[in-house]
């Protein structure tokens, strides 16, 4: 099922949750929807599943329009991220439900409910009531109640953030093979980038309501059109460095009062065309500490990580840079360092209208 | 802090409790009994005061526990009395009962411990009772002169100079020969001085030299204060606090609660002993004569009594307060639960001033509606058909106006309990299917169960026991309830027979009472605020 949303908008008396969306959702294709808390995501989630009427705009499931369809018309399965489960039914009521309301026969709806249970490990757990479940296992008594109507359309708005590190992985890869398996169209709600970026085909990012881009994961990370994005998607964010970009024959160089870096022709290019101040973005593992470098600056916070330590490096007054460094090294906040800048992939944003230089 | 020196070698490890015991300074230990003795001294007020100051407002209610029974005046005062005088036995024994994990494992020093607190303590509420001239130190009514009994009347052996007795000019060596004109003894004029009330007067008879003169004297409050009562009282504490250092375990508790539960006990073996006897004096059944004995059923003959033209039998009077009192449950939760569902989950114009509306009207009393209502009920019996069930003197209409009153409580209860449902669950119905109607009947009405049979019990009892509005919008006996029949027995044309009327507020209670120890779980649901249950 496609699913298209046009200038969806949603206010709430004045409060605007959800502000002019279009995107088309294709049939069969797994979408998150990602942003800060209060952008809308769930909002726009229910507007699809029709517990919101929208404001304005339209909502069409293939060629329908649905806006007025109520929610039980229109064939989908939603998770919650309180899973919400009838406490005073059994895993087995629970996910019976839908097939009960659809006056789906006894026989068959025990079969089914069987079915979805064994496909989600639930199988010895049908006699429980929801309270004698752990988290995890409530988790897969909701998808479970999603899927077994077989749904055109599973939503689910951040199903994991309730299950601890461990099970959210291995869950991310479950949903995800469950719904290539079926061929579902799913719309999937997160604040977790890692999320959003390892099980999306493509990420609707929304802020303030906004749609601000809806790409593929690959394409977000590396040709972000708007600073927004760019600062928005990848973890540690990306730097940004206000420069100018000059030309010394064929060579193109980004230049500010703390650094002077070669870039690649084509991006020089197109920021040397724009002319000025543009702000260039470099992501914290395009830089390297190296003897061989040719930017100073001094340690000003050490972070670990775990893995790596994040440092931020002040440049001078008005420049500064978060780098990724191996934690064996020990660097401590105070001590200088030279970075060497790998520039292949630096962005070029205009100042003004925060669009990328690069792409459009 | 003391250091831990293990002198005596331990067999087995200590309890974390031990330890704590072990570092603790003898004062800290004192001072943690002394606090929780002063917390249960404090609850003692707390239940004095409540008794005191609300005790007309007890009292003003119409009804106790259902009942048509009133509560007595002197029961609340009995009440306080009775927590004033625990109060302080309740503080040494807890003294004794907060060091019992320490006796178990050291005897002596507990045993100090107990005795150092039980006596701060004492000190403590000693003082506290002078400053409240309560207890040993409560004043007494007196003439402030002293007399013996002799051969000739009571003799007049000494006056406190200034004194009211001498102001009223009695003199040592004066004859007290009668009370107004009735002679008197020196045991009978104690009595009198004893129960007497503060500034009233006695009229003594005094002969003096032969002639015989009326001197009225006032009675005034002595504070006497007597070396036995507080030395024998520090006493008495002190062997509380340690028999409560060693009374065998998880008794106390039940003591206590016994003890603190004997005045309402008492009450209801009166009213039971009260139904199955002639007469009684205090708890005992007396008959004609006096003495013990005088059992009768024929108090609860009006269980077997037919019905006349003038009065219906019980058992008619019983169907119409069942009636009235499942009517209301049935109306009262029916409107509640959807108005609760709306209130709580859809916004539209004018919810807040309905809330705020309903309430005001819960705390609107009843009595200053009832004229005006007697209008409307009147108004509503010219409808056709709908005023034949729902007018004025019909069961309808009563269980109507009384559910009007019950209403504003149990939409805010239902509301309550509704807001406790996370909006996802309804979401999620929709989503598998429901319809509207189906979601609140099927997912969220089994949610609100507890609350759901709490109102219902609730709204039951308070029909059943109802008596203002049954009395005012029915005329005549067709449609009487059993706290108008009640009423009826306690007309004032005729001699009442309490004892009848015992049995009948018993009768009633029976129903109340079963109702109670089934529901009371769920009861609580309400009155501790709403917390959701899971079941
Ligand atoms: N029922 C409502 N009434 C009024 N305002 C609402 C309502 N629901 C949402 N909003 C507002 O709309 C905006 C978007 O809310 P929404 O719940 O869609 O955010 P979200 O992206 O899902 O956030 P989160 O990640 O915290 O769940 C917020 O500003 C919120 O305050
Ligand atoms: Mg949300």
């Amino acid at each position: 099922m496609k699913i298209v949303l046009e200038n969806l908008t949603k206010k709430f008396g004045t409060v605007v949750g959800v502000d002019d969306i279009s995107l088309t959702i294709e049939d069969g294709e797994f979408v998150a929807f990602l942003g800060p808390s209060g952008c809308g995501k769930t909002t726009t989630l229910l507007m699809i599943a029709g517990i919101y009427r929208p404001t304005a705009g339209i909502i069409r499931f293939d060629d329908r329009v649905i806006n007025q369809v109520p929610p039980r018309d229109r064939n989908i399965g939603m998770v919650f991220q309180s899973y919400a489960l009838y406490p005073h039914m059994t895993v087995f009521g629970n996910i019976a439900y839908p097939l009960k309301l659809k006056k789906v026969p006894k026989e068959e709806q025990a079969e089914r409910v069987r079915e979805v249970a064994a496909k989600m490990g639930i199988a010895n757990l049908l006699d429980r009531r929801p309270a004698q479940l752990s988290g995890g296992q409530q988790q897969r008594v909701a998808l479970g109640r999603a899927l077994v109507k077989q749904p055109d359309v599973l939503l689910f708005d951040e199903p994991l953030s309730n299950l601890d590190a461990r099970l959210r992985l291995s869950m991310r890869g479950e949903i995800r093979h469950l719904q290539k398996e079926l061929g579902i169209t799913a719309v999937y709600v997160t604040h977790d980038q890692v999320e959003a970026m390892t099980m999306a085909d493509r990420i609707a990012v929304m802020n303030l309501g906004k749609l601000q881009a809806f790409d593929t994961p690959d394409d977000l990370y590396d040709r972000p059109k708007t600073l927004f994005i760019a600062g928005f998607v990848g973890n540690p964010p990306m730097n940004f460095l206000e420069v100018e970009v000059q030309r010394e024959g064929d060579t193109f160089y980004a230049v500010n009062s703390a650094l002077r870096v070669p870039v690649p022709a084509e991006r020089g290019e197109a920021a040397a065309r724009h002319g000025g101040q543009v702000i260039m973005g470099i992501r914290p593992e395009d830089i390297t500490i190296s003897e061989t470098g040719t930017v100073r600056g001094e340690v000003f916070v050490v972070e670990p990580l775990g893995r790596d330590d994040l440092l931020d490096v002040h440049l001078d007054a008005a420049n500064r840079l978060s780098v990724l460094a191996d934690p064996a090294v020990h660097l401590r906040a105070g001590d200088t360092v030279t970075l060497a800048l790998d520039t292949r992939k630096v962005q070029f944003f205009d100042p003004q209208t925060e669009l990328s230089l690069l792409w459009r | 802090m003391a250091t831990f020196t293990s002198s005596a070698p331990t067999q087995r490890p200590l309890t974390s409790q031990e330890y704590r015991y072990r570092q603790a300074e003898t004062g800290e230990l004192v001072g943690q009994a002394i606090f929780t003795a002063l917390v249960v001294v404090l609850f003692f007020e707390l239940g004095v005061v409540l008794f005191k100051v609300l005790g007309p407002l007890i009292q003003s209610s119409p009804r106790f526990w259902g009942s048509d029974l009133k509560v007595d005046e002197t029961l609340t005062r009995a009440l306080a009395n009775a927590l004033t005088l625990l109060a302080p036995f309740a503080a040494y024994v807890t003294c004794g009962a907060r060091l019992r994990e320490l006796a178990a494992f050291d005897r002596r020093r507990a045993v100090r411990v107990a005795l150092a607190a039980t006596i701060i303590v004492y000190v403590l509420v000693t003082m506290g009772q002078y400053v409240f001239q309560v207890g040993p130190f409560a004043e007494k009514p007196s003439l402030e002169m002293s007399f013996r009994q002799t051969d000739e009347g009571v003799l007049v052996t000494g006056v406190v100079p200034g004194g009211t007795a001498d102001r009223a000019g009695i003199k040592a060596g004066d004859l007290i020969v009668a009370i107004g004109r009735a002679p008197t003894t020196a045991d009978e004029l104690k009595e009198k001085i004893a129960l007497a009330k503060f500034e009233s007067k006695i009229g003594l008879r005094v002969s003096r030299d032969g002639q015989e003169e009326l001197m009225p004297v006032e009675v005034v409050p002595v504070m006497e204060i007597g070396l036995a009562p507080l030395v024998g009282g520090l006493i008495l504490a002190l062997i509380l606090a340690v028999i409560a250092l060693f009374w065998p375990g998880g008794l106390t508790p039940y003591v206590l609660m016994v003890v603190i539960m004997i005045p309402l006990l008492v009450g209801y073996l009166w009213l039971i002993v009260a139904t199955f006897s002639y007469r009684t004096e205090g708890l005992l059944p007396v008959d004609a004569s006096g003495n013990f004995g005088g059992f009768t059923l024929r108090n609860w003959e009006f269980l077997t009594r037919p019905g006349t033209s003038s009065y219906p039998s019980i058992w008619r009077i019983t169907l119409n307060t069942l009636v009235i009192a499942s009517l209301m449950a049935i109306i009262v939760l029916t409107v509640s639960s959807m108005a609760g569902y709306a209130l709580s989950r859809m916004n539209f114009p004018g919810r807040r001033a309905f809330l705020s509306l309903t309430l005001i009207l819960h705390g609107f009393p009843a009595v200053t509606l009832l004229i005006a209502i007697f209008f409307i009920l009147r108004n509503i019996g010219k409808v056709p058909v709908l005023g034949d069930y729902f007018g004025f003197n019909t069961r309808g209409g009563i269980a109507l106006v009384m559910v009007a009153f019950e209403m504003p409580l149990g939409v805010w209860l239902m509301k309550g309990f509704f807001d406790n449902i996370p909006w996802d669950m309804e979401r999620s119905a929709l989503i598998d299917g429901a319809s509207r109607w189906r979601t609140f009947w099927e997912i969220l009405l089994p949610q609100i169960r507890p609350g759901i049979l709490a109102l219902g019990t609730f709204a039951f009892i308070s029909g059943w026991g109802a008596y203002l509005i049954p009395q005012t919008y029915s005329v005549g006996t067709r449609t009487a309830t059993l706290a108008v029949y009640i009423t009826q027995l306690t007309g004032d044309t005729a001699p009442v027979n309490w004892n009848e009327v015992a049995a009948v507020g018993l009768y009633q209670m029976i129903p109340v009472f079963i109702i109670f120890i089934f529901a009371q779980e769920y009861l609580l649901n309400i009155y501790a605020g709403g917390t959701k249950g899971t079941s």
